[in-house]
């Protein structure tokens, strides 16, 4: 952990600007999306659980489903100064660890980066690189100086998408 | 949540040691007839612990465990997961199908298959102990097995019970074989409306009022 590094836990959203990184631990099927825009090298990050918040009558916390967090890291985006022409996506997680959740026709990670892709198409964002699916956790870091997702996973070498 | 989180009184904490000892003694049995020699087990830990002190529980958020997880169903809704710690699991082979296997990210699928059925004869255990004493019926599901990060296995968990805060119980097992001791720690994750059912019938079979 560097010193402008700022974890975003579980159903948690952060913008910031650089210098510093915006960092993930311990993804299963739940997926970080990052946005970052280039130009003025603003970024933020929605750790995010479920795809949609239609089936749940009380939100108490935007940051758990697609729909209300993509909607909170827009304006989080937008607050910090962010141009959305110059801004693109990175989706990191959405593993499915255990067998027998996989069970379901499709998995829970896969839903919910197939809601965020969606939301991310509406607005017309670019997605820029994925690390999704598969069967194991990661941990990630979001570099505020370039963009760069540094991604960690068990017995595997890094990756940079 | 805040009232149903609360920690356990000694009282309560004691009560469930009690049932993890009569669970722990049940899956010893079980366990020694798997493996054809006997196995004793005892009770470490018992401790209620709120989702974000797990993965500090089990060694930090990227410590590297082995997880047999189950779905728990019947008059309770929610997960049970057995996690073993790696390094270990060399030795937990060895007692299990009498053959060490040295790399415990590269186990055989004998090997796994005996990790599962060891995390499915405690749950089961630990599961019918806690329903002669609350009298709730519970029962699990298939297990399967993960090996990975702590909080890797605990986000997917806590995304299956769509919940942010949970609240594990959590029974801490040392197996003794020969002069080899290992550990196993169960913990049982319900769903939020199951966790105020299970506060309510384990007060009720203490005595107390059941909303303490």
């Amino acid at each position: 952990m560097a010193e402008n590094d700022f974890v975003v836990g579980i159903a948690e959203i952060k913008t910031a600007t650089d210098p510093g990184r915006l960092a993930a631990y311990g993804l299963g099927s739940c997926v970080a999306v990052t946005l970052y825009d280039r130009v003025k090298k603003i970024g933020g990050l929605a750790h995010i659980m479920l795809p949609s918040s239609r089936m749940h009558s009380q939100v108490s916390v935007p940051g758990k489903y697609a729909d209300t967090a993509m909607i909170a890291l827009f304006a989080g985006m937008k607050k910090e100064g962010a141009d959305f022409t110059s801004v693109e996506a990175k989706l990191v997680g959405g593993a499915n660890m255990f067998v027998s959740i996989a069970q379901q026709a499709v998995p829970i990670g896969m839903r919910n980066a197939s809601a965020i892709r969606e939301i991310l198409r509406e607005k017309g964002i670019r997605i820029k690189g994925e690390e999704v699916g598969g069967s194991q956790g990661r941990t990630m870091f979001f570099s505020l100086s370039d963009g760069k997702v540094e991604i960690r996973k068990l017995n595997q070498p890094n990756l940079v998408i | 949540m805040a009232n149903d989180s609360k920690p356990f009184t000694e009282f309560q904490l004691d009560a469930l040691r009690e049932i993890g000892n009569i669970g722990a003694g049940n899956a010893a049995t079980a366990l020694s007839q798997m493996v054809g020699k006997r196995v004793d087990m005892s009770v470490t830990k018992v401790l209620v612990l709120p989702a974000d002190a797990i993965a500090g529980f089990l060694g930090g958020i990227e410590k590297n465990v082995a997880a047999v997880h189950m779905p728990v169903y019947g008059e309770m809704l929610g997960i049970a997961l057995i996690f073993f710690p790696l390094e270990r699991l060399p030795e937990l082979s060895a007692m299990l199908i009498g053959r060490k296997e040295e790399d415990p990210n590269n186990l055989s699928e004998l090997g796994q298959s005996a990790i599962k059925e060891l995390g499915s004869i405690l749950t089961g255990s630990y599961l019918s102990a806690l329903f002669r004493f609350i009298n709730l019926q519970l029962i699990h599901g298939v297990p399967s097995l993960a090996i990975d990060m702590a909080q890797a296995i605990l986000d997917t968990v806590l995304v299956e019970l769509e919940q942010r805060e949970e609240v594990a119980i959590v029974i801490e097992t040392q197996f003794l074989e020969d002069d080899k001791q290992l550990t196993g720690s169960f913990f049982l994750l319900p769903e939020a409306d199951s966790l105020k059912k299970f506060f309510a019938a384990f007060s009720k079979s203490l005595g107390l009022p059941s909303d303490g």
